[in-house]
């Protein structure tokens, strides 16, 4: 069975140098826990901003860590070995933009 | 709700061994990885594989799972409906899901039996059948999704209707499906790659505490006119040849929506960009809008335009352009 629901005018809040995301926002949205992400901020593997005694964290941090934790979690992948991995991903597809629009220019 | 085979979604055998089980999860891993797979509907395939890894390399959650299949056998793809107390003397312990899954792309089938619903359920009737490692109070999933706008839309923000497909619980611990529509107001200023979280519009939370939030990962639709790289935008300009070589205003349509006049310096040079400062995506420090120039040829199909190409070559005999790529040749 499927129900309806209209849900008006959700509030959009863009994560930009204003809102941030906290230690355990990140962590929740990884679905890992707030250590997980110390240690691979302490490693360099993941970064933030540390002010006032608290991390916040930018949208290119979130989708970084989410891949990590997904390579991670799907390989028992060693975390310096995700986050090679991670790197190559997405210089791949900073790549694979830089060719789309040289095609486009052809 | 739909019966699924794990086993058949992994292809191994109903006796395959735990480092079977792994071997086979981490190839189809490789296969479907969204970040690397071709195949069109390697998402999808992802999330299916996901979950049947969750449930087979739990030893718990796949004995349940076995006892459930000699009990009321079912082909994949069968309605199907767990009988009653199908999990009498099980215990799933940990999260539904696993540590750096998203949870919310499991299926009803998978919900309804080790998910939020067994576990809401388990605490409704004194967590006599099933029973979560967590306190009775929990936070609902974030959920992820990407939008795909038009850059024009980082200039004056965008109104969209989102279609949200998720589950609920009702009041007597079912997982029922929910479709909802979702009113969202994207603001201006937005760029690829960055996220608009829209507060408690992910999954809904347990025993009154509070829903996740749903993040949407913004993506511009490819456009041959214009790309964003962060706030700066790079526009294709095309010039006829005399405007490329002579110079002159020209008027430009921005992605902003406005019409600028430009002023296009003599003496054409490939690979030449005019920046146009702020008129990038909007921001407290604006990015800068690039105009790639180009040079278009207009096709000579009258005799006299034929003529004017020619009055071109014997205007220029000593132009060589095979003699250095790229520049106004010798």
């Amino acid at each position: 069975m499927v129900t309806h629901n209209f849900v008006d005018n959700a509030l959009a809040e863009l994560l930009d140098e204003h809102t941030r995301l906290t230690l355990d926002d990140l962590a929740r949205t990884c679905c890992m826990a707030p250590d997980w992400v110390v240690e691979r901020l302490q490693a360099g593997l993941l970064q933030g901003e540390h002010t006032g005694g608290r991390w916040l964290f930018t949208s290119t941090t979130v989708l970084r860590a989410r891949r990590l934790a997904r390579l991670e979690a799907t390989f028992d992948a060693d975390p310096e070995l995700a986050a090679l991995t991670t790197d190559l991903i997405e210089e791949v597809a900073e790549l694979r933009q830089r060719l789309r629009q040289l095609e486009r220019l052809k | 709700m739909e019966f699924k085979d794990y086993y058949q979604i992994l292809g191994v055998a109903r006796d395959a061994s735990a480092d079977d089980i792994k071997k086979a999860y981490r190839k189809l891993a490789r296969k479907y990885h969204p970040d690397v797979s071709k195949e069109a509907d390697a998402a999808a395939r992802m999330a299916e594989v996901n979950e049947a890894n969750a449930v087979l390399s739990d030893p718990e959650k796949r004995a349940a799972y076995d006892a459930l299949g000699r009990e009321a056998p079912h082909r994949p793809g069968q309605d199907f409906r767990p009988p009653p107390n199908w999990d009498a003397g099980f215990e799933f312990t940990g999260s539904p899901g696993a540590e750096g899954m998203d949870g919310a792309e499991f299926s009803e089938f998978f919900e309804q039996l080790f998910g939020r619903a067994a576990r809401a359920q388990g605490a409704q009737h004194g967590g006599a059948q099933a029973h979560g490692a967590g306190p009775a109070q929990q936070r609902g999933r974030d959920h992820h999704a990407g939008i795909e706008l038009d850059l024009r839309n980082a200039y004056h923000g965008a109104q969209r209707m989102l279609t949200l497909h998720g589950a609920r619980l009702d009041e007597a611990g079912h997982l029922v499906n929910q479709e909802r529509q979702l009113h969202v107001t994207i603001p201006k200023g937005v760029r690829a790659g960055q996220l608009i979280r829209l507060t408690g519009q992910g999954g809904p939370g347990l025993g009154g505490a509070p829903a996740g939030d749903l993040f949407l990962e913004v993506q511009f639709k490819p456009d041959a006119r214009w790309r964003a790289e962060d706030r700066d935008v790079y526009q294709s300009v095309t010039l006829a040849p005399w405007e490329a070589e002579l110079g002159g205003a020209i008027e430009v349509q921005t992605p902003g929506g406005s019409t600028v006049e430009v002023t296009v310096p003599p003496r054409w040079k490939s690979g030449r960009k005019l920046r146009l400062k702020e008129r990038g995506i909007p921001a407290a420090t604006p990015g800068d809008l690039y105009l790639e120039l180009h040079i278009a040829l207009p096709a000579a199909t009258t005799p006299e335009q034929q003529q004017a190409y020619r009055a071109l070559a014997q205007a220029f005999p000593q132009f060589k352009p095979r003699n250095a790529p790229g520049t106004q040749g010798g």
